[in-house]
């Protein structure tokens, strides 16, 4: 504690700093943040607004407020400091430091608004809606935070903390300037796991399996509406706004009552609501109508606006029709967002079921497209360079191909049937030596000798199961467990470079083979990670988000015929890209949706 | 006997359910045959006779088991580019319209109507098919194969959504509701396609769509994994297609989603009900 002391001493002494950029860790919290109090001078406050008490590592009681970021708005750190110094108060044990407290809640702590964003349809748009305008939100300088109580996604990524959440939350999270994505943004996650059965993820860790049935009857109405309730009021307590998304149509009207991701999380969290409708497909007025008329009139009111999103066709038609709509309904029509072109990683599996691949580069990679397929956003990074990409469902999708890359799957051993009854492992087999194969995660595992299911945790059916045998390699599922980490590592290939990742898998492999990464850990010696056989131009890895950055892009690329082929991109990470992404995204929302009015709704009291 | 059958959106299944209808209602011993007042689609097909009409109709009419030919789709839109569109009436180029040029609807309309007539007078129920969404706010005034259709001959219509994109009650309600007051009464029922699962979770719906409307439904479609010809640009379907040819296959396909149907209860009776009201 002493040292904590010394550090806020000597905070007070330097005075008021706003935002320190030098700061190798800046902005550990959000863009904009306030550096002044890097450990805040009222620990332990004690106020249940903005922390709690947690059981420490020895069962002592501990004060976490590690969510709270009340210290760190600018307007907070300036009036806390001025205070400091007219009181004339030195050092932070001075009694009257606490005085300062009450009078700082007062004026700058309240609970946040919500909003929600539903969507007329699966695939409308809310999630770029919300990723636009968090970042509108952002960009003027409020404390904005994404949020999705339940989300049915195989693409999933791992916060700080370790907690498993929808990989479109943490991309939402980014657009609202936000450093640590956690597990209150998405206390809900479904992960398909084939034939009805989905695992339900709570607040970052498996909670449970359920089959559709069961999680309605007894999930939803049982602990999931109390989990929604907790994670949204922690929310509203730490963001001046927290924009959440729908699931689906709000107006599905058969499990009306058992839909806790729309209109039922909105009463909660007493959001205003807003309706995203796709035109591309037609129908939108009717969409829109139906939609707001559909949902009971104790819910309806909440809906305070509509959005057309991704016209492709006259903007000014729109707005005649829009006009009519109004006055059908009554709510008004606050954007017309035309199609926009962004490079943005897509939600679910849903947006690939129609294409058969994606990109115009040169170098053709076949991703083997797995009914389970799981983070396949782990390849979006690739068209940074000369890449594009072509699902392959079939043998004959593979020929051609200038790389393959098998996968991640929500279930190793079916997704391996399935690879092998379709005669697509075989004529993989006949490209080894030939072409660069790479397989992520589950992948990785099938490129294995051996998958021992023998406890039939992975499978159903207890069995020992031959792999494609391109490593010397045994994955072994001994129990319903699942690694679930954040990794920084170390390419020992080729030139090197760092590389950030995650794990998230059932099984555990062992392996004599070369290792491909090294993993390092403050809190652990390295260890190796991964497989490679250069020769053969065999690679694996359980690290998700591995082509992120540019040094394993550019290795795995060079075993491309023609070496090295692979051309200098603009030298760009893949979070920069992004990042210039969210913002093309929100200056097209500001420059066709009524902005003020936006805010005027988010900020109506009812 | 006439039914038009509406969809809430484009790819609804509007193209493949009629030629599911056609093929039903041939294999009874009816006399069907399909017909579409306008398309908008690139993908024609040149009847015997040396006409040009959408693609679309050329299966249906085989589905039928008939020779394709212009009364079918009597009014083909072809988007040339720059904003200029073809337009294709009783199978030969009529003009092209657009950057100021204007199609003279009030004409291509009288042609629709007058190849509708030809149609009923030979044969015994004609499976008219609409375009789009028949709810575009936008453009309902200038609209020829759907409000403008019901408009000029009466005929009755039901909506065809699909469920697999969700919001479909809404879509089915919202189109009803958007429909004019005064041609509201000719809209009779509905069909729900795409579904996947067990169709008694629906019933609640089914049920307070009815009371809403007034509209029955008259199926829940299976989704099925069988590939049928793309009409338009929205559209795309995956799945099986094997065969000789493209016909073959496709024949085959709908016989095989006419058999889903029947089994899923798919009320083929009331359909004929509602097309003789």
């Amino acid at each position: 504690m002493d040292c904590i002391k010394n550090r806020v001493n000597s905070e007070i002494k330097k005075g008021w700093i706003g935002s320190n950029t030098e700061c190798e860790y800046h902005p550990c919290h959000f863009s904009g943040q306030d550096c002044t109090f890097c450990y805040c001078p009222f620990y332990p406050c004690g106020d249940t607004d903005l922390g709690s008490s947690t059981p420490g590592k020895r069962g002592k009681e501990v004060w976490n407020c590690s969510d709270c970021l009340l210290i760190h708005r600018k307007e907070v750190g300036r009036y806390v400091m001025s205070e400091i110094r007219r009181l004339g108060i030195t050092d932070v044990t001075d009694p009257r430091i606490k005085d300062i407290f009450p009078e700082m809640k007062r004026k700058f702590w309240h609970p946040g608004r919500a909003l929600m964003v539903v969507g007329a349809t699966s695939d409308a748009g809310k999630s770029v809606t919300v990723a636009a305008i968090c970042r509108i939100l952002h960009r003027r300088g409020y404390l904005v935070a994404p949020f999705k109580s339940q989300n049915m996604s195989l693409n999933s990524k791992v916060t700080r903390s370790g907690a498993e959440i929808a990989m479109i939350q943490t991309l939402q999270a980014q657009a609202a300037g936000l450093k640590n994505p956690d597990a209150h943004m998405n206390p809900i996650l479904l992960k398909p796991k084939g034939d009805d059965i989905s695992q339900v993820v709570v607040c970052g860790k498996p909670y449970a399996d359920y089959s559709v049935k069961d999680y309605y009857d007894k999930f939803v109405t049982g602990p999931g509406i109390e989990i929604v309730r907790e994670h949204i009021d922690f929310m509203k307590k730490r963001y001046d706004f927290v924009i959440m998304e729908g699931a689906g149509s709000p107006a599905e009207i058969n499990i009306y009552d058992k839909d806790i991701a729309n209109m039922r999380a909105a009463e909660i969290a007493d959001a205003s609501v807003i309706l995203v409708v796709n035109v591309e497909w037609g129908g939108s007025f009717a969409y829109a109508l139906g939609t707001v008329e559909l949902i009971p009139e104790k819910d309806r009111r909440r809906i305070k606006g509509i959005i057309l999103n991704n016209v492709r066709g006259s903007m000014e038609s729109m707005r005649e029709g829009s006009e009519k709509l109004e006055k059908m309904i009554g709510v008004p029509v606050i954007g017309i967002i035309p199609h926009i072109d962004v490079a943005l990683p897509s939600e679910d599996s849903e947006a690939l079921r129609d294409i058969s691949g994606k990109g115009a580069g040169k170098i053709r990679a076949a991703v083997i497209r797995f009914p389970r397929i799981a983070n396949f956003t782990d390849l979006d990074p690739l068209f940074m360079e000369d890449v594009s990409i072509s699902y392959v469902q079939s043998p004959e999708d593979l020929d051609g191909a200038d790389a393959v890359i098998i996968p991640g799957t929500k279930n190793t051993v079916a997704d391996y049937r399935w690879m092998q009854e379709r005669g697509i492992a075989d004529r993989l087999m006949q490209m080894k030596g030939k072409v660069p194969i790479l397989g992520i995660c589950g992948g990785y595992q099938m490129m294995g000798d051996i998958l021992d299911d023998s406890l039939g945790i992975e499978g159903g059916k207890p069995e020992i199961i031959k792999g494609l045998g391109l490593f010397g390699n045994k994955t072994v599922f001994a129990e319903y467990s699942k690694t679930v980490a954040n990794r920084d590592a170390v390419l020992l290939k080729g030139h090197g470079g760092e590389i950030t990742g995650y794990e998230l898998h059932m099984g555990q492999t062992e392996t004599a083979e070369e290792p491909l990464f090294r993993i390092e850990s403050m809190f652990a010696k390295p260890w190796n990670e991964g497989s490679v056989r250069e020769s053969e131009m065999l690679f694996g890895t359980y690290l998700h988000g591995c082509f992120d950055a540019k040094a394993f892009r550019k290795y795995f690329l060079s075993f491309v015929k023609g070496g090295g082929a692979a051309p200098e991109g603009d030298g760009k990470t893949y979070a920069e890209v992004l990042e210039e992404s969210l913002d093309a995204l929100a200056d097209a929302f500001e420059k066709n949706m009524d902005v003020g009015r936006l805010i005027s709704i988010l900020e109506a009291e009812e | 006997m006439k039914i038009l059958v509406l969809g809430t959106s484009s790819s609804a299944g509007k193209t493949t359910i009629c030629a599911m209808l056609c093929r039903y209602y041939s294999g009874k011993g009816l006399d069907p045959v399909p017909f579409k007042a306008s398309n908008l689609s690139l993908n024609s097909y040149a009847t015997k006779d040396g006409g040009e009409i959408g693609m679309g109709q050329a299966f249906q009419a085989w589905s039928a088991g008939l020779e394709p030919e212009t009364d079918m789709n009597p009014v083909l839109l072809k988007p040339s580019g720059g904003g200029i569109i073809q337009a294709v009436v009783n199978g030969k180029p009529f003009i092209d319209y657009g950057n100021g040029i204007e199609l003279d609807r009030g004409k291509v309309m009288d042609e629709a109507v007058k190849a509708l007539e030809r149609l009923s007078e030979k044969h015994n129920i004609v499976i008219c098919e609409g375009s789009g969404s028949p709810a575009e706010l936008n453009l309902m005034e200038r609209d020829i194969a759907n409000t403008g259709l019901m408009e000029r001959t009466g005929v009755p219509a039901i909506i065809v959504g699909d469920i697999e994109k969700g919001g479909v009650f809404a879509a089915i309600y919202g189109t009803w509701r958007i429909i004019p007051d005064h041609l509201r009464p000719r809209l009779k029922g509905y069909i729900i396609n795409r579904f996947r699962g067990d169709a008694g979770i629906l019933k609640p719906a089914l049920d307070r769509i009815e009371e809403l409307t007034g509209m029955k439904c008259l199926g829940v479609l299976p989704y099925v994994y069988l590939r049928f010809p793309e009409e338009d640009s929205c559209s795309s379907s995956e799945g099986r297609l094997e065969g000789e040819t493209a016909r073959e296959a496709f024949i085959r396909n709908i016989d095989e989603f006419a058999d889903i149907a029947e089994k899923s209860g798919f009320d083929f009776d009331g359909l004929l009900k509602i097309a003789g009201s």
